[in-house]
């Protein structure tokens, strides 16, 4: 379809070579937005203090990894512990999420039984209920029952609030998936265990890697119920370490974002070597849900 | 459903962890809230039953009311700014004569992979008085007796911390529906290129309706996501200053764990529960409306 097809004039050629390059300008200086802050970061962090309030913006005169070293070196910051912290908090809520959304997912979608309908509307309704309004009182259910402040403390709210869409995003899924193979599975006389995980399981990987996506983000990610249920230091996980640490740090840039860029990095690293994926995932997921 | 029935105890046992897990985590504090909503509690061992009287001070309450008018403004600023420059952007990338399709996809959604703390703390330190780009831009373009502590403006501190929430998740609604686009034949859009003014026009009246269903969706996501905002305002200003970056969320937390107000806090949890469902259900409403047409 080239434009010679459409017997245009100059004048018009002209035009729209000047609207391309606004487009062009308008989307390129958007996605420059949206990683300059990781690109500033990145060379800011190599700088000292004072070169920085020199020149908030200019390269460094002489990089360096002080701030790095520094803080990988001291425990006090608890940068390292909080990432382990994280990454087992996030795997396990992860997998968690997966294999119980699996499973509820698949019992409300092929079994019939007196309660099926009651548990598919407490799930929805969990969708539905604002989950700060919930900040309050899981603080206070955990304290009363010494739930809070332990390492497997925040597994409880993340697998409870990754449940649902997981529940749903399975049901829908096996919607599309003939209920045959498993009639013929059981003819030949798998049990139900053995159908749900040889035979169901595998079908539903594709759905349970978007699951495992959508709350990879979340659980790393997620802030508030870390911040009302965790109290020791050495088992924040990353981003309660992260407003400990510039709270300490406050006028230090260099030294709040080479922390930063620490405690992202398995994150950035994923999203980078993947964004396919983990975008097609997160946009299946919202689609779906 | 399956014809042949697997025994009642082996649903039973596959489903009680994960919904004692789910009912321990969800209605059981419901529930707490609001009985401790009837209470004056400090937290400590001592409290005394007061019946609706949190109640009454809340509805009374003026900063309750403040915050939630301030997540309503930022709903309003993020539908505009989130889904409607997603929606612009995606035209524009459809276009023929945008090249980088893949960068700017790839670039623009990973804001919205980060931490909302962290997107907080970069903004922090963009509007910062002294070390902050923001000044620094101003100063660069001639413009210094426009600096100034930005955060602490009254005025525009609501619109500066919905500027993150905004610049964060234009990428995630893009992505979206630049994917309910993609169904959609490349002449359309490519017809539209052509001249400026028809573009505008194809865009609102062939492409707008044919993904209303997912513009729906992102506006739903847009309405409950502004609902609990909270870790990118408990960064960037604790609500202030004074209380003029207050959202329910944040002054939820600062009655019960700032104050000690447990009873008080549990009333408010309450309060963000209605009307949160008031809000989403009212978003329902509209979006059974509006798809009917």
């Amino acid at each position: 379809m080239s434009e010679k097809a459409y017997g245009m004039t100059v004048g018009k050629k002209v035009g729209n070579g000047f609207m391309a390059t606004i487009l062009n300008t308008i989307m390129i200086v958007f996605s420059l937005s949206c990683i300059f802050p990781l690109v500033w970061m990145f060379y800011s962090s190599l700088k000292l203090k004072r070169e920085f309030n020199a020149n908030i913006v200019g390269l460094p005169p002489a990089p360096t990894l002080d701030n790095y070293k520094q803080i990988l070196t001291n425990a006090d910051y608890h940068i390292a512990d909080s990432m382990i912290n994280s990454v087992r908090t996030t795997i396990l809520s992860v997998f968690l999420i997966v294999m119980f959304g699996f499973v509820v997912g698949y019992i409300l979608a092929r079994v019939k039984f007196k309660g099926n309908r009651i548990i598919w509307l407490m799930l929805l309704m969990g969708m539905l209920i604002p989950v700060h309004s919930l900040l309050v009182p899981i603080y206070i259910v955990f304290n009363r029952t010494g739930l809070n402040n332990q390492w497997y403390t925040l597994l409880i709210p993340y697998i409870a609030f990754g449940m649902p869409i997981a529940v749903f995003l399975i049901h829908s899924y096996l919607k599309g998936i003939p209920i045959a193979l498993e009639e013929a599975a059981s003819i030949d006389g798998s049990g139900f265990t053995g159908t749900l995980f040889k035979i169901i399981m595998p079908i539903c990987r594709p759905v349970m890697v978007t699951i495992a996506i959508i709350q990879t983000f979340a659980c790393w990610n997620e802030f508030s119920f870390a911040l009302v249920l965790l109290r020791d230091v050495g088992l924040h996980t990353v981003p309660l370490a992260m407003t400990q640490f510039t709270g300490q740090f406050s006028s230090d840039y260099p030294k709040i974002m080479a922390a930063m860029l620490i405690t992202m990095s398995p994150i950035v690293i994923m999203y980078f070597g993947f964004s396919k994926n983990i975008i097609k995932g997160m946009v299946a997921g919202v689609v779906k849900g | 459903m399956l014809t042949r029935r697997p025994p009642l105890r082996v649903i039973i046992g596959y489903l009680m962890i994960p919904l004692a897990l789910y009912i321990f985590a969800v209605f059981i504090p419901l529930m707490t809230a609001a009985f401790y909503s009837l209470f004056e509690w400090k937290g400590g061992p001592n409290k005394t039953f007061i019946g609706v009287a949190n109640y009454v001070t809340l509805i009374k309450d003026k900063v309750f009311w403040l915050s939630f008018s301030h997540n309503l403004y930022l709903i309003l600023l993020c539908v505009i700014g989130q889904v409607g420059i997603a929606f612009v952007f995606v035209m524009m990338i459809n276009t023929r004569s945008v090249k980088l399709k893949s960068i700017h996809r790839t670039f623009g959604f990973f804001p919205s992979t980060i931490a909302a703390v962290y997107v907080g703390f970069i903004w922090t330190m963009i509007y910062d008085s002294r070390r902050g780009v923001l000044n620094w831009l101003l100063a660069l373009i001639g413009r210094d007796d426009l600096k100034q502590v930005w955060l602490n403006n009254s005025d525009l501190v609501m619109t500066l911390v919905s500027i993150p929430l905004i610049w964060q998740y234009i990428g995630y609604y893009m992505l979206i529906l630049l994917s309910a686009t993609s169904s959609i034949d490349k002449e359309i859009f490519e017809s539209a290129e052509l001249d400026g003014a028809n573009a505008v026009q194809r865009s609102i009246h062939i492409v707008l309706p044919m993904i209303k269903s997912t513009i729906i969706v992102c506006l739903v996501l847009c309405v409950s996501g502004n609902m609990k905002v909270f870790d990118n305002i408990f960064v960037m200003t604790s609500g202030g200053p004074g209380n003029d970056s207050m959202v329910m969320a944040m002054y939820g937390y600062k009655i019960s764990f700032i104050q000690q107000n447990m009873g008080y806090g549990s009333a408010i949890s309450v309060g963000i529960f209605v009307l949160g469902l008031l809000v989403i259900g009212a978003m329902q409403l509209f979006s059974n409306k509006f798809s009917k047409d």
